[in-house]
């Protein structure tokens, strides 16, 4: 570790040697502040979310009935053609709902920037914003229900269609992925907004003002001034959006099962069933572990290509 | 671009604001008429964009009758609690690897190892942290959520603050180390307002996740001694019972407890959202 | 901004040090408190109105806590697997008890002093009994001594119901049915039938009294499916085909509570329904349009000749893990008791003893009691008791769903899920074919 090392330096290279030392020995100091202060918070706190992952491992190596069976439950899990389409309906989900709140909190953030002057109008649409996060996801699922439902649902009142060849939001396949995008995507975007919006607030304004100055054009300044700025917001939300689709679970619980059939059954409501509705907890287990193998992988080769820290 | 062409783009902009909101705003729209219309108005054949007679019956049986007012204040505590230890953590995590030389691995490790909790499907580790839990004596008791909200909360915290914190040039901080300060008072007289922003951001959206959070809330309490608002407002959602005016009521007072939470602290919103790094060149 | 900094730090730790204060629960000796976990809705209505009564009575605080359905059954799965003992006395639906009965997790009622009363319907006694009197036993129960885990405080057994104002006989068998159905099906005003559609559980519950009553069924005598079997099947086209045609608009997202809302608004003209049902929508005064206006009647008959009613029973156990066995135990007694019952009755309760739900100064307001009084005699049919039952469930309902919103034919239902069925039987270790 550095910092320990008090070595007895041969005296006919004392003078290199000091100033080795001495260099050392200050970068170490700094160092060793790195560690004296992210060691015990960090150690902790690694430790502390570390555990239920680690029993989660163990119950997916084991079963209730006959104790340690290895790969057993992840071959159970993966062997699982269901599963698959669990997948592949999750990504359709993720296609339609990332772009789209991605981009458009992006957009509508930048819009507000440009455009808005008064602090107090940002500052209310900013508290705005927050409302879709605070809704309890019950609230949500049925509110929405009250809105795509057939016959009572108020968006087909509205929309004059009302009768048997309404569009059944929640029962055709097509209508019901749309459906449940869409309340993500309502719910979201305001998220994309409070990330992105504060981001904008740090570009530097003699950036900017010297930008136009030099006469960029609003397009020229976003994308040479402030993108580079945002983006580890940006790739921080990309990332953390993709991490939350994966487990997105109440809404689509409460608007349509899973259904219609399998349409709707994302991995986590898929997960859900393999745990709670057919009480195959090691699969699950296995199942998430997966999952979160997966993710990592992924998410390491793209960092790779798309590191989310500035040059 | 001339003056004229200027104006129009603007009031273009303004209409397309005023169109996004007006989406955004309707299902919130919908959800405060449910909360105010009566049973027999929920089972009109022909929904009402307007509630007929408008009655606050809702939020009294919410409120009241059901007794969830304890809940909210659980929810509160537990969602306060949380965020601050969250920003806490956060901090002394992400100041190390920000300010300090920390190797670079070190530094991806943290990082990566914050990302990837939030990969993990929650079904997995729900029986897990129930018997940690209840292992430790903390079941059905607020502190437990209180630490499991901070824990879930903190690779989205530690990432943003980590964002923001890059925004901040160093030099400004050494300047004043070199003058003789020490690195607390670097820290907290120069680092802290310039990060306002990024506080501000990472305070409230962790404490909206922790307020709607519902899950853990639910596995983690037994009983209207720790059970959060949610947890409540789930229970109205039954098998054969339509009450969802008492439901959307409750939605409503969901809203109301952080929009006015965010109002009383308003100025520092504003300061946060407008206050720039003054950068060198 | 150095004293609120710390103030915002200290506060909350003060608070969290405030929200530690866990009351004691009553040491040793006479249990002063009992907790019961309930299902939110109108089934724990009765149990919550009793409640102040039994404190009053004898001193023990209850305590109940609800959950909704879905919630209710994870939240017991856990407490069970962790040998919980939050909860001194559990709601299930009859068809989860299989499953607590299997992992061992109820106390035996009858050493803690519950007999069986005859005039309460012998099905009563038998749905609560583990491993099951009759029908297929899991082979991993057959050796254990039957033991009473369960007693039913909901005597629910699913009817059926039509408007009595739009034909005045009532539906003999379910060809009746259809033709009634065809008959009355105006589209867009009054629905033939209305199926309750939705995926998993509600589908499911609404289906399986026709599958039973055109002889089909789900497994055999030997754990065997015959869910694929001729009669089964058609019993699945009657609903996804000959139903459907005559059906509300999105049969596939319908649940109990639009079925109750389109029946209440007279745009329905019959459906089974649950007793739970009847007087929160159906026939709730505050909302009702076709007060007066339904019949409740048993099942009616199908092809296999008998109308074949399911019982959904709501059952109060204890936790082996309990800390209050006996206080427990003497509580259902009391719920049990005639003259609690008939409180019970008066309190939206659904009542289990058959002198009660006969009972005249009831039946006016519960005026499908006397119906449920004959249905529990009849016997009705329960559920398959396996504890893979919620997982047989959710196949079952998934292909129905799926069927009734057009994405498989069903035939296609029918064989999709016996197939899963059986890999998931014979993976519990059931002699499945």
């Amino acid at each position: 570790m550095p910092g320990s090392r008090v070595s007895a330096v041969p005296a006919q290279r004392f003078a290199i040697g000091a100033r080795i030392r001495s260099a050392w020995m200050a970068r170490s100091r700094q160092e060793r502040l790195v560690y004296q202060l992210l060691l015990p918070v960090f150690g902790s706190v690694f430790v502390v979310a570390t555990i239920p992952f680690v029993l989660a491992v163990i119950q997916a190596v084991t079963s209730d009935s006959r104790g340690f069976v290895g790969f057993d439950n992840f071959a159970r899990a993966l062997g699982n053609p269901l599963l698959y389409e669990s997948i592949k309906q999750t990504a359709i989900y993720a296609a339609i709902a990332l772009p789209t709140e991605i981009l458009g909190g992006l957009g509508i953030a930048l819009l507000v920037h440009r455009t808005v002057r008064s602090s107090a109008i940002r500052a209310a649409i900013y508290i705005a914003a927050m409302i879709p996060i605070v809704i309890p996801q019950i609230a949500v699922g049925v509110i929405f229900r009250l809105v795509y439902a057939p016959d009572y649902g108020i968006l087909n009142v509205l929309l004059g269609q009302t009768g048997p060849n309404q569009p059944l939001w929640l029962s055709s396949p097509p209508l019901a992925m749309i459906a449940t995008a869409s309340v993500d995507i309502w719910q979201w975007t305001p998220f994309v907004y409070l990330i992105m919006f504060a981001g904008f607030q740090t570009v530097p304004s003699e950036s900017v003002e010297a930008a136009q100055v030099d006469g960029a054009n609003a397009w020229t300044q976003f994308r040479h001034i402030e993108l580079p700025y945002l983006r580890p917001l940006l790739l921080l939300v990309l990332f953390f959006r993709i991490a939350d689709v994966i487990r997105v679970f109440d809404h689509v619980y409460v608007l349509t099962g899973g259904g219609p059939g399998t349409t709707t059954q994302f991995l986590s409501l898929y997960i859900y069933r393999i745990g709670f509705k057919f009480s195959d907890l090691g699969q699950a287990s296995a199942l998430a572990v997966v999952v979160m193998v997966a993710m990592t992988v992924f998410y390491t080769i793209v960092s790779r290509f798309l590191p989310a820290d500035r040059g | 671009m001339t003056h004229r062409s200027r104006r129009l783009t603007r009031i273009a902009t303004y209409a397309l604001l005023a169109v996004i909101a007006f989406i955004f705003a309707f299902p919130l729209f919908y959800l405060i008429a449910t909360s105010l219309k009566t049973k027999a108005d929920l089972f009109a054949p022909v929904p009402s964009l307007f509630p007929p007679a408008p009655t606050i019956e809702p939020y009294i049986s919410v409120l009241f009758t059901r007794g969830f007012d304890g809940l909210l204040v659980n929810s509160i505590i537990a969602g306060l609690s949380a965020t601050v230890l969250a920003i806490c953590i956060a901090f002394a995590i992400c100041y190390p690897i920000t300010r300090l030389p920390a190797p670079p691995r070190l530094r991806a490790f943290v990082l990566n190892w914050a990302l990837s909790l939030r990969f993990l499907p929650p079904v997995a580790v729900v029986i897990p942290y129930f018997a940690i839990v209840r292992t430790i004596g903390l079941y059905n008791q607020l502190p437990a959520l209180i630490l499991v909200y901070t824990i879930f909360n903190l690779p989205l915290a530690i990432w943003m603050l980590r964002g923001f914190l890059d925004e901040i040039p160093i030099e400004i901080e050494e300047a004043a180390l070199v003058d003789g300060a020490s690195r607390w008072y670097a820290f907290r007289a120069i680092l802290l307002p310039l990060s306002r922003t990024g506080i501000l951001a990472v305070v409230i959206i962790v404490f909206a996740f922790d307020w709607a959070e519902f899950l853990f809330a639910f596995i983690l309490t037994a009983t209207p001694q720790a059970m959060t608002f949610p947890v409540g407002v789930q229970g109205l959602v039954t098998q054969f019972e339509i009450i969802w005016n008492d439901m959307a009521a409750g939605g409503v007072i969901a809203i109301l407890i952080p929009l006015s939470l965010m109002i009383l602290a308003r100025r520092h919103v504003m300061t946060g959202l407008t206050f720039g790094v003054i950068r060198e060149k | 901004m150095k004293l609120r900094g710390w103030l915002a730090t200290l506060i909350p730790i003060a608070l969290v040090a405030a929200a530690c204060s866990s009351p004691s629960t009553g040491s040793g000796g006479a249990a002063t408190k009992l907790t019961i976990a309930a299902v939110q809705g109108v089934e724990d209505a009765g149990l919550k109105a009793l409640a102040p009564m039994y404190k009053q009575q004898k001193g023990v605080d209850i305590q109940i806590v609800e959950a909704p359905y879905d919630d209710l059954y994870s939240k017991l799965v856990n407490a069970f697997k962790a040998n919980d003992a939050t909860y001194d006395l559990i709601m299930m639906d009859d068809p989860w008890m299989p499953k607590f009965g299997t992992d061992g997790s109820l106390s035996d009622l009858g050493p803690l002093g519950l007999t069986q009363d005859p005039d309460v319907a012998q099905v009563v006694w038998d749905v609560g009994t583990w491993p099951p009197p009759r029908g297929p036993v899991p082979p991993s129960e057959k050796s254990k001594p039957k033991q009473l885990l369960g007693v039913t405080i909901v005597g629910n057994v699913e009817m059926f119901m039509y408007r009595n104002d739009l034909s005045a006989t009532a539906p003999a068998s379910y060809d009746d049915v259809l033709t009634n159905a065809k008959a009355q099906n105006k589209p867009g005003t009054v629905a033939g039938y209305i199926i309750r559609g939705k995926a998993t559980n509600p589908v499911v519950a609404d289906f399986l009294p026709i599958l039973w009553s055109q002889g089909g069924d789900v497994f055999d005598e030997n754990w065997n499916v015959v869910l694929d079997n001729d009669a089964s099947k058609a019993a699945i086209s009657f609903l996804v085909n000959d139903l459907k045609g005559v059906a509300q608009t999105d049969p596939g997202s319908t649940d109990a509570s639009d079925r109750d809302k389109i029946m209440a608004n007279g745009q329905g003209y019959q459906s089974s329904v649950w007793p739970g049902e009847i007087n929160t929508a159906v026939l709730d005064p505050a909302v009702t349009k076709v007060a007066g206006k339904v019949t409740f009647i048993p099942i009616p008959k199908g092809k296999s000749g008998k109308g074949v009613g399911m019982m959904g029973n709501w059952l109060l156990g204890v936790p082996k893990a309990s800390k209050n066995q006996q206080a427990a135990a003497d509580f259902i007694k009391w719920m049990l008791q005639k003259d609690t019952q008939m409180t019970y009755a008066q309190n939206k309760g659904i009542p289990s003893r058959t002198s009660v739900l006969k009972d005249a100064s009831l039946t006016a307001a519960n005026p499908y009691f006397p119906v449920l009084a004959d249905a529990l005699q009849a016997p009705p049919n329960w559920r398959p008791r396996t504890d893979q039952w919620n997982a047989v469930e959710t196949i079952i309902g998934t292909h129905l769903n799926k069927a009734l919103t057009g994405g498989e034919t069903a035939d296609q239902a029918a064989t999709g899920a016996a197939g899963e069925i059986r890999t998931l039987m014979k993976g519990a270790g059931y002699p499945t074919q």
